[in-house]
């Protein structure tokens, strides 16, 4: 298989799994919205209404938040599953494993391009200022989706080989929907040492702090700490990559005798 | 001598052993051994019958040949740049996806670029006969038209080796004399297959040669008669 099919048919199996998802659902394709913004809603009521939080701009901040670790959770959940779900599909062709959590990442991912447009839109209805300086998302973003690849790898890997994986990876996304800043900021840490720990230690904390940065205060991210973090990201990925082209068999007798 | 015994080997397996961990019950766990030394030549253009009754490892050993799982032991060759694949009934369709959709993942998976998925959509539709309910949800499908479908998806399968696992019997009985023939068709032209089947008549029908496994291990090959006949004694 060359790259080029490789990379084509994970898209064509994301945009496929999509088209089957939106049939099924009454509401369609319109769920990729209700769905997190239900979410805010739940976060909303119990942080603002209920506790009372301290900023004026607690929405905008909890969506920028919220709604970019929903993309990291759902995705890796997801993809962790995606090989041992393939299971008929495995027994009968020979395919790269990487495949299936790679197309169940690229589906979350055009999902998440409606949920990022909902975002702005509510920023800009709200008075942030669209500018050129927004434009420093996109590498946020790319950096994210490599995080999420990474993530979703090891997780469907881990999956194959003891299928009790997927409760330690539901556990592993509420711990760091409590430790990444998602409803209380980073930066108004008592602490600000404890604030840098968080930031280099928690790679989800750090870009949703850099989100926040670019979409509510205009700023640039800390493109240092970005580069060296992408990069880490993706020489993992290559390496995790590697593992399952080499281990390719052995997954599928994993996934068959299961 | 039959005419494909001096043709050049396109899938051979030596000493081939499979077998793997079972987990029967929590933290207890037993070896289970599926083939064991199983050695054959498959040549070009042959078409070898493999019988055997359930659980004896045929599926195991189509999986083996296709390169889906590997050998615990023992050596698989393949010709150079010989593609081996299994031909099945549908990858797992999706019943919310059209026929036309599910048709074309299909050809996606098995290797197909876009261009030629979307290019065999045509002669997929004409041999399901499926008309105007191919761009229906699969959902809506009767068990035969699933069937079909799935028959004419695979039909499309292009490889060196095509291994078939028992597909030949779909839909109704018009359909099947067609899928039949279409079958036999690919079977005995140039085509290189191994065929699994239960039925004596399809392995004399369209074989070369037959292999009869038993319990994992390969308890005769040669021609079809002899190996039928000491199958069936």
């Amino acid at each position: 298989m060359t790259l080029r099919h490789y990379l084509s048919l994970i898209d064509d199996i994301a945009r496929m799994a999509l088209k089957a998802d939106a049939a099924r659902f009454y509401f369609g394709y319109l769920w990729w919205l209700i769905e997190p913004l239900l979410y805010v809603a739940v976060f909303y009521v119990v942080f603002d209404v209920l506790l009372g939080s301290k900023r004026a701009d607690f929405l905008a901040f909890l969506m920028c938040g919220k709604l970019t670790f929903i993309w990291f959770s759902k995705s890796v959940i997801q993809a962790s599953r995606s090989i041992v779900a393939s299971k008929g599909l495995i027994g009968k062709i020979d395919l790269p494993k990487s495949l299936f959590p790679l197309a169940s990442v690229q589906e979350g991912m055009y999902r998440q391009l409606a949920v990022f447009a909902l975002l702005l839109t509510y920023l800009m209805a709200q008075g942030y200022a669209a500018s050129a300086s927004w434009l420093w998302i996109l590498p946020v973003l790319v950096v994210q989706y490599l995080l999420i690849v990474l993530a979703s790898l090891i997780g469907a890997y881990l999956v194959c080989l003891v299928f009790d994986f997927t409760l330690i990876i539901g556990l592993a996304m509420t711990f760091l929907l409590f430790t990444s800043g998602i409803f209380w900021d980073v930066r108004a840490l008592p602490n600000p040492q404890m604030a840098d720990w968080v930031l280099t230690l928690n790679p989800l904390a750090f870009l949703i702090d850099a989100y926040r940065q670019v979409l509510m205060y205009g700023h640039v991210p800390d493109l240092v700490h970005l580069a060296v973090l992408g990069l880490v990201i993706a020489v993992l990925a290559l390496l995790t990559l590697q593992v399952y082209r080499r281990n390719s068999q052995f997954l599928a007798l994993r996934v068959i005798t299961s | 001598m039959d005419s494909t015994s001096n043709r050049a080997v396109m899938l051979e397996l030596v000493d081939v052993s499979h077998s793997y961990h079972a987990r029967r019950a929590n933290f207890e766990r037993g070896i289970h051994r599926v083939l064991d030394n199983v050695s054959l030549a498959l040549r070009r253009g042959e078409t070898l019958g493999v019988i055997g009754g359930n659980g004896a490892g045929k599926t195991t050993l189509l999986r083996l040949m296709a390169g889906i799982v590997a050998p615990s032991s023992g050596l698989i060759r393949r010709a150079p740049g010989a593609s081996c694949s299994l031909l099945t009934l549908g990858l797992g369709f999706q019943p919310n996806l059209t026929g036309r959709d599910n048709a074309r993942l299909s050809a996606l998976l098995q290797g197909a670029t876009r261009q030629q998925a979307e290019a065999c959509l045509e002669s997929i539709q004409a041999f399901s006969e499926l008309g105007v309910s191919f761009d229906e949800p699969v959902k809506t499908y009767s068990q035969g038209m699933r069937a079909r479908l799935g028959f004419s998806t695979a039909l499309q399968t292009h490889v060196d080796v095509l291994l078939i696992d028992e597909v030949l019997s779909v839909g109704d009985r018009r359909f099947r004399e067609k899928a039949a023939a279409a079958m036999r068709d690919r079977i005995t032209g140039e085509q290189t297959v191994v065929l699994v089947s239960h039925s004596d008549r399809q392995i004399a029908d369209m074989c070369d040669r037959a292999a009869w496994i038993d319990g994992g291990r390969l308890r005769a090959l040669g021609g079809v008669d002899e190996v039928l006949e000491q199958y069936n004694a």
